[in-house]
């Protein structure tokens, strides 16, 4: 599932299983790239892992609470848990990978 | 194994562009890229000289440009090659991924351009923390701070202007002057918190129990006059490194790594055509990119129909 961020669901939404969280701008080029690849990713890994996305300027409570710090920040939790982190526009095989390390 | 009549390595604009002329030509065509579609464009927060796009976003011409090419027909596929052969009339390409070779009767190489970077003393340690280069990615950061941008050409002024919108002071420290077309130069001198050193040269990256304080430059022709200007974050834009690793074992690379091709973007090897930035070039534009690719594709399609001329 590929969803944007409701405020309110956010701890619940990582509380349980892989969740894929992905910090972005929507002026951001690199991070309109990533949101495509994810979109791929999603039609292949989307009933095993949630993917939720978070606007960097609207939610900067969120983004100081996880410490992001550069957009696009994909982090990766596992039950509630941040098992990796990657900054930057990432290849799909090393989002695949940080997916599949969370399963 | 996978057969096409073309496999075009690389999707930013030359690639995309040679894609599309690609099939067009009737071509079975592949399109091989690392990372995502768009090349050096995804780093380009405003396009503004690619004719007829008005002011564009680079991640949008980027989508523009691989949708034309889906549509048409084009086959994608995320792979980062790691060898290319050439075998009589047959190429095969080998990748990261898997163990799956890929055969083709031509390749064009279009793998574009890497930040270079300054190899000084502090570089390592900053670097991804203090020292960036995608100002879009990480100028978020830099609201109301002091930001320096190494460099003085296209890249340094397109990312420091956009900077100069977000940061209190934007330094820019080049080896020449600004190097960019002189509108572009001249609004980004006209802004109140940019200051320009010119024929500089940066020795170091300074930090202090671990934290990044600053660079220190000198007079670039005596070497002399050295100072430090306190910042909290740079970003270097000092030119580009092709990437063309997996060839280094052919005869088709030249001075820097760039690949040699004639007006057709032949290379020495037939049947492989290089286009876009990772050409030995001049001018590195989309719209010489795309110029390129068109070149490239049309010639890949007249060296195939070539060889099936001689199987007659």
């Amino acid at each position: 599932m590929l969803k944007e961020l409701v405020k309110e669901e956010f701890t619940q939404d990582i509380a349980k299983g892989a969740v894929l969280v992905d910090f972005y701008s929507s002026t951001c080029s690199p991070c309109k790239m990533l949101a495509f690849i994810l979109k791929d990713i999603e039609k292949t890994l989307g009933d095993q892992v949630t993917i939720i996305k978070v606007n960097f300027e609207e939610n900067p409570d969120l983004i100081e609470e996880h410490k992001v710090e550069g957009y696009p920040t994909l982090v990766m939790f596992k039950d509630g848990e941040e098992l990796s982190r990657k900054s930057g526009l990432q290849q799909k095989p090393v989002i695949i990978k940080m997916i599949e390390e969370a399963l | 194994m996978r057969k096409y009549d073309l496999v075009v390595i690389g999707a930013g604009p030359a690639g995309m562009t040679a894609a599309i002329y690609g099939v067009r030509a009737n071509l079975k065509v592949l399109m091989l890229e690392k990372l995502a579609p768009g090349g050096q464009m995804i780093n380009t927060n405003e396009i503004e000289n690619y004719p007829g796009a008005g002011k564009v976003n680079g991640s949008e011409l980027a989508l523009q440009m691989f949708e034309h090419a889906q549509e048409l027909g084009v086959e994608f596929d995320y792979k980062t090659v790691t060898k290319i052969e050439s075998i009589e009339d047959s190429k095969r390409i080998y990748t990261e991924e898997d163990d799956e070779v890929i055969e083709a009767l031509t390749i064009i190489v279009a793998t574009g351009t890497r930040p270079r970077t300054l190899n000084i003393p502090g570089e390592e340690e900053f670097k991804g923390s203090a020292i960036s280069w995608c100002a879009i990615c990480d100028g978020a950061k830099y609201r109301d701070k002091d930001v320096v941008v190494i460099g003085g050409g296209n890249s340094a002024v397109d990312e420091g202007t956009y900077l100069a919108t977000i940061a209190k002071s934007l330094t820019i420290i080049t080896d020449l002057e600004l190097t960019a077309d002189p509108v572009s130069c001249d609004y980004l001198r006209s802004l109140p918190n940019v200051n320009v050193f010119p024929y500089k040269r940066v020795v170091e990256f300074v930090g202090k129990g671990g934290e990044f304080t600053g660079i220190k430059f000198v007079d670039k022709e005596t070497g002399e006059n050295e100072q430090v200007i306190e910042c909290d974050g740079v970003f270097e834009y000092i030119g580009a490194i092709p990437y063309t690793d997996f060839l280094e074992k052919t005869t088709i690379l030249g001075s820097g790594g760039f690949l040699e091709v004639n007006e057709r973007m032949e290379t020495t090897i037939p049947g492989v055509f290089g286009a876009g930035d990772c050409n030995s070039k001049h001018l590195r534009q989309v719209v010489t990119a795309t110029a390129d690719g068109a070149i490239a594709a049309q010639e890949a399609s007249a060296y195939i129909k070539a060889l099936r001329r001689k199987e007659v």
